[in-house]
């Protein structure tokens, strides 16, 4: 079975080629956000490379979310474009799951993070035990500084994967991850192609019409609503 | 050069003094690349812009982006984004307009209405207030350009 896979929820853009788990060929640029110049021109040499074509891809795969309002559209509509009339099965995963994936076959806790600006991450928690994950936790954003609360109570050594590593680290006040090898981060396509890979021997069957981007709410936006309801229902009183 | 108080008599003078400063940060490249504006509806804000705009995209047809709520303009060797926060009122708006995507790039931001985003300043910005000053003279303003540190 042929996945192609993209990522562009992050300042990384990154496509890739793979039979059933086994990786053909993949691309990773980081020249800044200019996801909607690189990602064609990435899946087309990628398809040149290996004589595919993407009549031939039996699954085309996404990360749907979190991440950058831009990044995130720009990734979903590709995806959409490349499968559109195809009648192929597409799938969206957690950018955050894709991330944490790369880190396997680790075994212990996974904390994937992604920047989401002003001290907040995105984040969720994974057990690995070698070959598989566990999701402890919903895709959630948070302060930074509350992740590091948490993962001081659960009291483990944890793994910290994601474009949000360089600021988690910072925000943190006592807590050291385990060493990740750096190059973990910036094969994302691949991770999603795993993620999709999973999901499909599941037997999720989706189409390009059902994929769509997935946002997370930031807590501080949280907090502004539930004071101007608050502030409301004051006044209405 | 900063901290600096301007006062103009016209909006042409208004639009030089934004010339000026885009001529100041091209000389100096340790000035922040992102220009706080604040002041009343009708003040001079986009004047201003557009004389920043004549220096560093003289192409840019600049017209307040109050629907678009963001005008990006190719410069000769940056892009401007030319936001207007007048209508954004907290952090899931700003994140729906791509306003971080925007700061990653390596491009210089003008931002109308930052009174809105307190929360959202860069760690190093410059401010430019402009205030009308003489009640008898309707033309004529006060401008302030500062440099500031947020204070998240």
């Amino acid at each position: 079975m042929l996945i192609f896979a993209l990522d562009s929820t992050a300042v990384v853009g990154s496509v890739a080629l793979c039979r059933d788990d086994t990786p053909l060929a993949s691309f990773t640029v980081k020249n800044g956000n200019t996801h909607s110049e690189t990602l064609l021109p990435m899946a087309k040499a990628l398809f040149d490379v290996t004589g595919y074509t993407p009549d031939d891809v039996d699954v085309f795969a996404c990360s749907e979310g979190p991440g950058s309002f831009t990044g995130v559209r720009i990734g979903v509509a590709t995806v959409k474009g490349l499968a559109f009339g195809k009648n192929k099965t597409v799938i969206g995963v957690s950018s955050l799951e894709a991330m944490a994936r790369n880190l396997l076959p680790a075994s212990g806790l996974i904390c994937a993070v992604m920047n989401a600006r002003r001290g907040q991450v995105y984040n969720a928690l994974f057990h690995a035990n070698g070959n598989e994950l566990t999701r402890l936790c919903p895709d959630r954003a948070l302060a930074a500084t509350d992740l590091e609360t948490e993962l001081l109570a659960r009291g483990e050594p944890f793994y910290l994967v994601g474009d949000g590593v360089e600021v988690t680290t910072s925000a943190f006040q006592s807590l050291t991850p385990l060493p990740v090898a750096s190059i973990a981060a910036e094969k994302n396509a691949l991770g999603v192609a795993a993620c999709a890979l999973r999901l499909y021997k599941e037997g999720m069957r989706t189409t390009d019409q059902e994929l769509s981007p997935t946002y997370l709410r930031l807590p501080q936006a949280e907090r502004e609503r539930l004071e101007k309801e608050q502030a409301k229902k004051g006044s209405e009183q | 050069m900063l901290p600096q108080e301007i006062k103009t008599a016209s909006v042409q003078e208004t639009e030089a003094v934004g010339a000026q400063l885009a001529n100041a940060m091209l000389k100096d490249l340790s000035l922040p690349p992102f220009v706080a504006l604040y002041g009343d509806l009708g003040v001079g804000k986009t004047a201003f812009v557009r004389g920043f705009a004549s220096v560093i995209a003289p192409a840019a047809l600049v017209r307040s982006p109050t629907f678009a709520l963001v005008n990006e303009y190719r410069g000769k060797s940056k892009p401007l984004f030319h936001f207007d926060m007048y209508r954004i009122t907290g952090e899931d708006d700003l994140y729906s307009i791509g306003y971080d995507d925007y700061l990653a790039r390596d491009g210089i931001a003008l931002v109308e209405w930052s009174e809105n985003i307190p929360y959202a300043l860069p760690e190093r910005y410059l401010r430019v207030e402009i205030i009308k000053d003489d009640q008898e003279d309707p033309d004529s303003r006060i401008i302030t350009i500062e440099e500031r540190k947020s204070l998240c």
